[in-house]
């Protein structure tokens, strides 16, 4: 009896893989976690001093202690797991989140409040509580997924469940700042805009994937330029047309800027046709031409971005004091907590937790911390090409490719609008930025090149 | 200038200096996988797995590295040999043809599927396409390195 019962439970554990030990991913975590603890005594200590208490301090450490905690945990999860996906990835996540929590738990608390009940939470432990949830999501999906088949399969299932939510806030929608954006069930609000990304990239994977070979070989030729078969460029015009509803009804300048680059990219990785990317632009001059013409919104975004200091007070005003906080920031910044993104409890910038975080921490960390964010990104997308160019098939390479295009296109597009490049668009920069569904967007598509980077070994 | 305000000056660039010491983890993280991926050069220019089968050889999950010129069928003269009734001696070729791979059907009796559909001339395949010699279902990959 004992015997028997001793050999199942041999059995059991034998099927549990045995931990697999990731040094690099631990390595890089223990700076990260260096690094976030630095931050929030710099900080803790510069609102001690304006208080005028003069010592160093960490504060009440249970915010970056959760933060950190998780971040580990995940972490112990892989190597339980046994799993030989990128080890470069969550330290990447893990630093920009920390960023992005040392910003919320700086700004005014009462930016954002929500309630559960009785509960109350500000900015701060919102961001923490999503941030959380974000790298749960993460490590499940990456620990989880083994097959893509159920992504592949129902690639047209995804898409119309996208364009549901679409149009579920088209007309359930509520209005904030002039934007429709914001679905609201019960007590908790999202913007579903954050997770059509997702959905349409793998709707495009799995499109360009099957129909690959069709799109590039065959062609229409129409004057100096050779299209593809007619039939197959539907897709395309109606991308061009969802991406122009998202601005006319959303009046969300920055998602539809971001589906349109992300799939014309995606074209072209899948075809290697300059035709495409070429009629794509003229699409979207023509588009950008009518849009200027038609909507004030859009003609004031474009003349802000080209003069703000016509109107320093009035339309610019934002703009502006983003240009001035980056010129107060200068080489080293003028340290977390110091400057003045929220003096006296309002914001200098208004929406500084959402559309100018990039702004905010290169004001506090300087040049040199906003070179870091930024090369954290490129990190971010340089793992993301890799797993595409390393992966078996075509559907996981695109989607690969499309995932990461989405991360590094988003955060190039509010980067450069924080820095009056481009005209300015409210996106967020993924992790950083304050937002439930940006983070859980970014989770999702994190967690999934995760899972993408596993070595063959379980195949 | 007093000792707390230096020491809060060192904090801050202690914290901007472990973030690049971060930075610099990952590029050598980063060179050191350029350069294994730079040694483990693909060596093959594709491969075959074997998805569903009906006969004893080959079994479901089998692999076949593929050669430029790869000839499917019962022969034991074939690159992929497979004992399955419903195939002919000489079923289907995959040839590879400057950047793809195409498949034809070799006049077989019971036909080659792509996609459910019955094949009558070559057809240029991508990498996880999956079609169907007999009874066999094969599905084509990229190499391995």
């Amino acid at each position: 009896m004992t015997a028997a019962a001793g050999a199942q439970l041999h059995e059991a554990l034998a099927s549990v893989p045995r931990p697999r030990l990731r040094r690099t991913e631990s390595g890089l975590l223990a700076l990260v976690s260096v690094a976030v603890l630095l931050g929030f005594a710099t900080l803790r200590s510069q609102q001690a001093l304006a208080d005028g208490h003069e010592a160093l301090t960490l504060g009440d450490p249970a915010v970056p202690l959760v933060y950190l905690g998780f971040t580990w945990a995940v972490h112990l999860l892989f190597v339980l797991a046994a799993r030989r996906s990128d080890q470069v990835l969550l330290p990447a996540v893990a630093l920009l989140g920390g960023m992005g929590l040392l910003l919320a738990t700086r700004l005014p608390s009462g930016l954002v409040v929500q309630s559960f009940g009785p509960l109350e939470l500000g900015l701060g432990e919102l961001q923490l509580l999503w941030l959380c949830l974000g790298l749960a999501v993460m490590g499940w999906l990456a620990v989880a997924v083994r097959s893509d088949n159920w992504l592949r399969l129902y690639k047209y299932s995804w898409a119309g469940a996208g364009i549901v939510l679409l149009l579920a806030v088209f007309v359930f929608g509520r209005e904030v700042n002039g934007a429709r954006l914001t679905l609201c069930i019960g007590p908790v609000c999202g913007q579903p805009s954050e997770l059509l990304k997702v959905l349409l990239v793998v709707f495009l994977a799995g499109y360009l994937s099957e129909n690959r070979a069709l799109l590039a070989t065959q062609r229409t030729r129409l004057g100096p330029l050779s299209l593809p078969p007619l039939p197959y460029l539907l897709p395309m015009l109606a991308m061009w047309a969802i991406a122009l509803a998202i601005v006319i009804v959303q009046r969300d300048l920055g998602a539809a800027l971001l589906f349109y680059s992300v799939f014309l990219a995606l074209l072209f990785v899948a075809t290697a046709r300059w035709s495409y990317v070429a009629l794509g632009v003229l699409l979207f001059v023509a588009g950008s031409v009518v849009l200027y013409t038609l909507f004030p919104h859009v003609r004031t975004r474009i003349d802000v971005w080209l003069d703000p200091f016509a109107s320093p007070l009035g339309a610019g005003y934002q703009t502006v004091r983003a240009l001035m906080a980056f010129g107060r920031g200068g080489i080293l910044g003028t340290g977390l907590g110091a400057g003045l993104p929220a003096a006296g409890g309002t914001t200098a910038i208004p929406a500084v937790h959402t559309d100018f975080a990039f702004t905010a921490l290169a004001e506090e960390t300087g040049y040199l911390g906003a070179l870091a964010i930024v090369g954290t990104y490129l990190v971010l997308v340089e793992r993301g090409l890799r797993i595409a160019a390393r992966s078996g098939d075509d559907f996981r390479a695109l989607l690969a490719t499309g995932l990461t295009l989405t991360l590094g296109i988003q955060t190039a597009i509010i980067i450069a609008g924080n820095a009056r490049l481009i005209p300015l668009t409210g996106i967020t920069a993924p992790y950083i930025s304050y937002g439930g569904s940006s983070i859980l967007a970014s989770a999702v598509a994190l967690g999934l090149l995760m899972a993408f980077s596993e070595r063959e070994a379980s195949r | 200038m007093d000792g707390f305000l230096i020491a809060l000056w060192i904090l801050r660039l202690a914290f901007l200096a472990a973030v690049f010491l971060f930075l610099y983890g990952v590029l050598r993280a980063l060179v050191r996988d350029l350069r294994r991926a730079e040694r483990e050069q693909r060596s093959e220019l594709g491969r075959l797995v074997v998805v569903a089968a009906d006969g004893d050889a080959p079994a479901p999950g089998a692999v076949f590295p593929l050669d430029v010129i790869t000839t499917i069928g019962r022969a034991a003269s074939s690159t992929v040999v497979l004992d399955d009734q419903f195939a002919s001696n000489e079923h289907a070729r995959l040839t590879f043809r400057g950047r793809s791979w195409h498949l034809e059907d070799l006049g077989s009796t019971n036909g080659t599927f792509v996609q459910g559909e019955r094949l009558d001339g070559p057809v240029a395949l991508v990498f996880g396409d999956e079609f169907t010699v007999g009874r066999t279902r094969l599905r084509l990959e990229r190499g391995r390195r």
